[in-house]
């Protein structure tokens, strides 16, 4: 409970003060950590490509799983509704894309033309229609009503679409030759689309009436409201902004996913850990928190061999529990 | 006190009348059917919803065109040509709630069980059918335990996990040697839950018998992977000649593709009970990555007129390609039938010992035909090896059994 209160305030104050010299020191201690983590690796890897590889997958996987958490972190942050619905969005998307795909022909990039649009459309009819009348009420109440989107979006795809699994192929695919590792273009270029998404969500909270307006919100829905804010649009404005995000990512992963209903979980527990890591409401520290967990997992590969690369991930996570309880890029109480 | 007595008096009404209703529910439920108690029921456990929901639809529509089948040729003769009716519930993939259903479906009447697809639902329905006294006919489950707690009621059709990993390494080697590339270091890859460490043991086991080594071994979660770049990179700086893989469709996708693009220098990509590299849709799916992949798994006998009938049927009827398990449903009601053909009663107890002691063709493939062993293992189960060519995986190995003519590539540069 303390973490909620403390971090739906964040985006605004930190609009306010701007990167304190406290945010630099932890970053420094991250990328510091990171570097002795690398030279590790390096020494205990059997031959330095593995390292290298390890490193560029997990840096652009990262980038996928901070692109998926984003839209995740935002409706948290300015709602406080813990989205359950975020994997059964971005698979949604992903059958969007399989769609367009299928029926003509066209580059899956094309497919971002419909797919971030309808999601946020649906996105907003979400907020606007069903869950605004449950705002305000105990946290249960919107979780479970995500809870049922999930359902009805997994268990629609099933029953109308089917359980085979889809593949989307991406014309011209390839291994990128990269520092004697290879990186799959069309991971490569997800990569790059995460980040610059990341900017531009980041450009619209900052930099645009509608950011401010949705900054205010997350600030104090009460004082936005007195001063003309028309909080329910907000809110669904915001999670329309974080659906879409889901759309995205979705269409953008879709290449290199098999599509099937159940695709989104895969995302939703990594999204779950980003999120709280990086600090809940905290859209560039998402995409750090993405990045983290994405070397994470490649690296726990190389220092546990035979375990489950998750494991490593759990324990940055518990460590970064118990000693930033907020998150490393949240703020405290 | 009157007040107790009062509550006793209604509780006991209120459950006899329960007790009614279930004893009038199965014979009205019948009669919708065609005919008051003029009907047989089999209960079948697969999970329709969830994650395998794919696949429990194949197992699903297996069952109910093999009731279909026996239905068109006259029911079971020797209870009058009393029809079957298949009851169906939803695991969901999910041990408590098979377990639920199961006991929903027994008491619904079913003479017998078929399922589940997943060792962890199997384990618990099969408690649950010895605890009743039903026969269970298993048509996928891997997990060699459950066969191990002595049950009386348990059969399973598919080849156990550790058979899947002797015959893959024993089929690996063989194809490997007669094509003059014998196997020097295999590579293992695959999910790290039960079915991968189980399948990977029996494989270790037998290269050690066969004198290759096996290693690195590199597991990974299967529920959330999303990249095998890094394990295949391992994979090629280790210098392995073969890379072998047990793992689920998406994950087993990945690692192809990851194999097209890291290029390691491979004889083979060779599946054991791999769940990707033998399906119909994976050459599609995976193109150009899946060119020229191994599996050994259990499959459809090509050769057996009653299978391709099935195949062009189930394209038919469901629209979509047949997968080697619908056939294993499919005939997990045939040894049913048979039983209570044997058996001439719907007795529980009869039924099993019928089934016990029934030998019956399969559709898929087989070193005989369905016969079971003293602990329900069919014991003439056999998994054979598919290699995608074309735009299809076909068996290549053993000979006998192999498609039209094809014969197993190796080495194969996967991605072509």
């Amino acid at each position: 409970m303390t973490n909620a209160e403390a971090t739906v305030s964040a985006p605004a104050a930190r609009a306010s003060r701007g990167p304190s010299r406290d945010l630099a020191v932890r970053t420094l201690i991250v990328v510091l950590v990171l570097a002795a983590a690398l030279v590790l690796a390096y020494v205990r890897a059997d031959k330095p490509v593995i390292v290298t590889q390890a490193v560029v997958t997990g840096i652009l996987t990262g980038g996928v799983y901070g692109l998926v958490a984003m839209g995740l972190t935002l409706i948290f942050g300015v709602l406080d509704v813990v989205n359950f619905a975020h994997g059964a969005f971005l698979t949604l998307a992903l059958f969007i894309t399989y769609g367009v795909v299928h029926s003509t022909g066209l580059h899956p990039y094309l497919a971002l033309v419909v797919a971030v649009p309808v999601m946020f459309c649906l996105g907003w009819v979400a907020q606007y229609g069903v869950l605004n009348r449950a705002m305000g009420r105990p946290l249960e109440n919107q979780l479970l009503i995500t809870l049922g989107f999930s359902l009805l979006i997994e268990n629609g795809l099933l029953l109308f679409l089917g359980g085979n699994p889809h593949a989307v192929r991406f014309p011209g695919d390839r291994g990128l030759p990269l520092f004697g590792a290879v990186a799959d273009l069309s991971r490569v270029l997800a990569f790059v689309a995460a980040l610059v998404l990341a900017g531009a969500v980041y450009f619209v909270l900052r930099r645009t009436r509608i950011g401010t307006a949705i900054r205010a919100v997350a600030a104090n829905r009460q004082g936005a409201s007195l001063i003309g804010v028309d909080v329910r649009k907000i809110y669904a404005l915001t999670f329309a902004l974080g659906t879409a995000c889901a759309g995205a990512a979705g269409t953008l992963v879709a290449p290199f996913t098999t599509i099937q209903p159940t695709a989104g979980q895969m995302f939703n527990i990594i999204a779950f850990v980003v999120v709280v890591l990086g600090g809940m409401g905290n859209v560039l520290g998402a995409v750090a928190g993405g990045l983290l967990i994405g070397l994470a997992e490649q690296l726990g590969g190389i220092y546990l061999p035979g375990q489950s690369p998750l494991l490593l991930v759990f324990i940055v996570f518990v460590l970064v529990l118990f000693l930033r309880p907020q998150g490393l890029f949240g703020r405290g109480s | 006190m009157r007040k107790i007595w009062t509550t006793v008096a209604l509780a006991s009404a209120v459950s006899l009348s329960a007790a009614a209703c279930g004893g009038s529910a199965p014979g009205g439920a019948t009669g919708s059917g065609g005919g008051g108690g003029d009907t047989i029921k089999i209960g079948t456990l697969h999970p329709i919803s969830g994650a395998s929901a794919a696949d429990g639809q194949q197992l699903e529509n297996g069952a109910k065109l093999a009731v279909e089948a026996i239905n068109a040729s006259g029911g079971i003769k020797a209870l009058g040509g009393k029809k079957l009716e298949l009851t169906s519930g939803d695991t969901q993939g999910k041990p408590d709630i098979g377990q639920s259903e199961a006991q929903r479906l027994i008491q619904g009447g079913a003479v017998a069980l078929v399922g589940t697809y997943m060792s962890a639902v199997s384990a618990n329905v099969s408690a649950v059918a010895e605890r009743n006294t039903v026969p269970f006919v298993i048509d996928v489950t891997g997990d060699d335990g459950i066969l191990k707690h002595g049950y009386k009621y348990t059969f399973r059709l598919q080849p156990p996990n550790s058979q899947m990993g002797t015959q893959g390494a024993q089929d690996l080697y063989e194809i490997a040697k007669a094509s003059g590339h014998p196997v020097k270091k295999v590579a293992y890859l695959h999910d790290d839950t039960a079915f991968g460490t189980s399948v990977l043991a029996a494989f270790k086991a037998q290269a050690a018998k066969l004198g290759f080594q096996v290693g690195p071994e590199i597991g990974y979660s299967p529920a959330s992977v999303s990249d095998l770049t890094t394990q295949i990179t391992q994979v090629k700086a280790s210098g392995a000649d073969v890379l072998a893989v047990t793992g689920y469709y998406a994950d087993s996708v990945l690692a192809a593709k990851a194999v097209a693009s890291v290029k390691p220098s491979l004889n083979a990509v060779f599946g054991i009970a791999d769940g990707a590299y033998d399906q119909p849709q994976f050459p599609k799916d995976a193109s150009p990555a899946g060119a020229g992949l191994f599996d050994t798994n259990y499959r459809q006998d090509a050769s057996n007129p009653e299978a391709q009938k099935l195949e062009t049927l189930y394209q038919q009827r469901f629209h979509d390609k047949l997968r080697t398990e619908a056939l294993l449903s499919y005939d997990a009601v045939r040894v049913i039938a048979a039983g209570l053909e044997k058996a001439g009663s719907t007795d529980r107890a009869k039924l099993r010992d019928a089934i016990s002691g029934t030998t019956l063709p399969s559709t898929v493939i087989g070193n005989g035909p369905i016969k079971f062993d003293a602990a329900g293992q069919n014991i003439n189960a056999l998994p054979v090896v598919t290699q995608v060519q074309g735009d299809a995986a076909k068996v290549v190995y053993p000979a006998k059994y192999a498609q039209a003519g094809a014969k197993p590539i190796f080495p194969a540069t996967a991605g072509g």
